[in-house]
């Protein structure tokens, strides 16, 4: 199997736990990930806010890098990466005036935005073309008794006509994915929250509210650690954990994982080759507790 | 017999609790039937609000297992499909003040709506006895955003209403600005825009729950990016919002990608990212998440992104 990847900028700094454990993962499970040469930043849901056409051009470069490569599909492991992508390419696939228009602007690049690769997340693939129970068979560590709070993240769920791969009102792709390795999911009232990420500074003291409601909501529910498939989620709940904290009187602390770490741990990967040890919210000490590890 | 289960969430002015009522199931109906065989078969306390029955008045909006939704153009089997089970629990709309049952408050979402000014403020090149002519394609831009019923839906799922002190303006209210500043024959958009502006546009959290729950299919979200665009042609850039999405901007036209790093300080500048974020940024350090000594390197084909960035100035906002 092989796959153009997509990483987005959180992946090269703040989220490189999420590059490594990504990578260790596919390789893992015998999926080939190229990188695309020279992509650029999503727009991470800002540069619309400026200039439309920016924002559709640039990323019909990233997906023309793609296209180059000759492969069926390019993956991303980011909710918010694989939406401006897959947004991008639902208005240049509709639109071919537009088309031409950004085609005209990739002159410089010299490449075309032509329309035959596919965007999708990791998430999606798994279930979609690697197959559940392929995953199932590669399992040598079931998460048993690890308790899951699984958090989808809107991007990879809204809206349903752009991203559409499960029913946006009661998704269970994550659920399902838990399941395989393992591990028990629980049920949270936050679970289709937003995480506010893309508003935290213009709106601060709401999106410290959110975060306290999200972990608060899975720690009540039982769970052992929250996971969710997108960078920018894990960022805002772990990083900004601590200056939650701050408006809550309970102890909202609550470890967060990425998707591919869970089902790194599965396979049998330790949490420091998973660099689960990066996060602001030690999830380690919980691992050794719930999993038995040494 | 197959039964569905109903719990709904009771207000009589003073106290609230879920009370339980069950009907035998029917096939191919609406979740307005239920809400309606209920109070009609058990129990004529039982208040909500319908009225058209068409989705067109605007007056059934409901939450179904948490999820906004309009009671009479909602199928029931959709509903049970969605959420694999026979138990629905009924509550009245988020972001809305209850009056009873599952009715909701109207009145202070309309003074508030008043803010944006939802009417039309003429241009000079009409009168009232020449007429306002407008059209067809001037027509197709408020075509959509007219389709709004005020069903509310889109307040009750919006995450930044969830959790702001009321201030910041429910997208149907958006909306509204916005369908009035794109009218051809409006003479003060900026009227319309300059509200929305002082009333945090910019706490949008992009959740895109607003366009994906409006039952009208209004692109609600990319009304929101107009908005934000007006305000900068306005001039007003000098805000955390603006500044932020310039950061992307110009990161991307420099070297590809963006420079986690400067983020704060180019959006809340030194001083603010100084005296507020020095927690944050020493934790991130420590952990290794943020290099504070890492400057990125321009990607490759930095050149090509540099001629879109042109094209995109002299060409297409010429
Ligand atoms: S009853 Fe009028 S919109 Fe539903």
């Amino acid at each position: 199997m092989r796959y153009a990847f997509f990483p987005g900028c959180t992946l090269e700094s703040a989220e490189e736990e999420l590059m490594i454990s990504t990578l260790k993962v596919a390789e893992a499970l015998g999926i080939e990930l190229i990188e695309l040469k020279g992509w650029t930043c999503c727009g991470a849901s800002h540069i619309q806010d400026v200039d439309d056409f920016l924002a559709t051009s640039i990323n019909a470069r990233n997906i023309a890098l793609g296209e180059e490569l000759g492969v069926s599909k390019i993956i991303t492991v980011c909710n918010t990466c694989t939406l401006m992508l897959r947004t991008a390419k639902d208005k240049l696939d509709r639109n071919d005036n537009l088309k031409t228009r950004v085609n005209e602007s990739l002159r410089g690049t010299g490449m075309q935005y032509k329309g035959n690769t596919e965007v999708t997340h990791l998430l999606w693939m798994l279930i979609e073309e690697y197959g559940l129970e392929n995953l199932r068979k590669k399992v040598v560590r079931p998460l048993t008794g690890l308790k899951v709070a699984n958090f989808y993240g809107c991007h990879i769920l809204m809206p349903p006509k752009i991203m559409g791969f499960e029913n946006h009102r009661n998704p269970q792709s994550m659920e399902m994915v838990a399941e395989v390795l393992g591990a028990e999911s629980v049920e949270f009232d936050q679970r289709l929250a937003c995480c506010g990420f893309h508003s935290v500074f213009p709106a601060e003291k709401e999106v410290m509210g959110l975060t306290g409601m999200n972990t608060l909501s899975s720690k009540t529910s039982g769970a052992d650690c929250l996971v969710t498939p997108c960078p920018l989620c894990q960022m805002q709940l772990d990083a900004y954990q601590p200056d939650a904290q701050k408006g809550f009187k309970e102890d909202i602390t609550m470890p967060i994982l990425h998707l591919p770490q869970l089902i790194g741990l599965a396979l049998g990967l330790s949490p420091e080759e998973l660099a689960i040890q990066r996060h602001v919210v030690d999830a380690i000490p919980m691992l050794r507790r719930s999993l038995q590890l040494v | 017999m197959r039964k569905i289960h109903f719990k709904i969430k009771r207000f009589d002015g003073n106290k609230e609790w879920y009370q339980d009522y069950q009907l035998a199931y029917e096939k191919g109906k609406t979740i307005l039937w239920a809400l309606t065989s209920i109070r009609e078969q058990f129990d004529p306390t039982l208040v909500f609000t319908s009225a058209c029955r068409h989705a067109i008045c605007g007056s059934c909006g409901v939450k179904v297992n948490g999820s906004s939704y309009l009671a009479c153009k909602t199928s029931l089997d959709e509903v049970l499909d969605t959420f694999k089970t026979d138990y629905l629990t009924f509550e009245p709309m988020g972001s809305f003040e209850v009056i009873k049952d599952l009715a909701v408050a109207w009145e202070p979402k309309m003074e508030k709506m008043e803010k944006v000014k939802p009417w039309l403020i003429p241009s000079v090149e009409g009168d009232v006895e020449g007429g306002f002519i407008q059209s067809e394609e001037d027509f197709h831009h408020i075509a959509s955003p007219t389709d709004c019923i005020l069903c509310g839906i889109c307040a009750s799922e919006c995450n930044q209403l969830a959790v702001n002190d009321g201030t910041y303006l429910d997208p149907f209210i958006l909306n509204r600005a916005y369908r009035f500043a794109v009218d051809s024959r409006d003479g003060s958009p900026e009227e319309h825009i300059r509200p929305v502006i002082e009333n945090e546009l910019w706490k949008c959290m992009h959740c895109m729950q607003c366009a994906t729950s409006c039952p009208k299919g209004i692109p609600l979200t990319e009304q929101v990016a107009f908005l934000r665009q007006e305000s900068i042609r306005m001039g007003e850039v000098n805000n955390q919002g603006a500044k932020h999405a310039f950061a992307f901007v110009n990161d991307v036209r420099t070297k590809g990608r963006l420079n986690e790093t400067m983020l704060p300080i180019k959006t809340d500048g030194l001083f603010k990212t100084a005296t507020t974020k020095v927690p944050f940024a020493l934790r991130m350090i420590k952990k290794g998440k943020i290099n504070p000594f890492h400057m990125p390197k321009a990607v490759e084909g930095i050149k090509g992104v540099q001629e879109i960035y042109k094209y995109a100035e002299e060409v297409e906002n010429r």
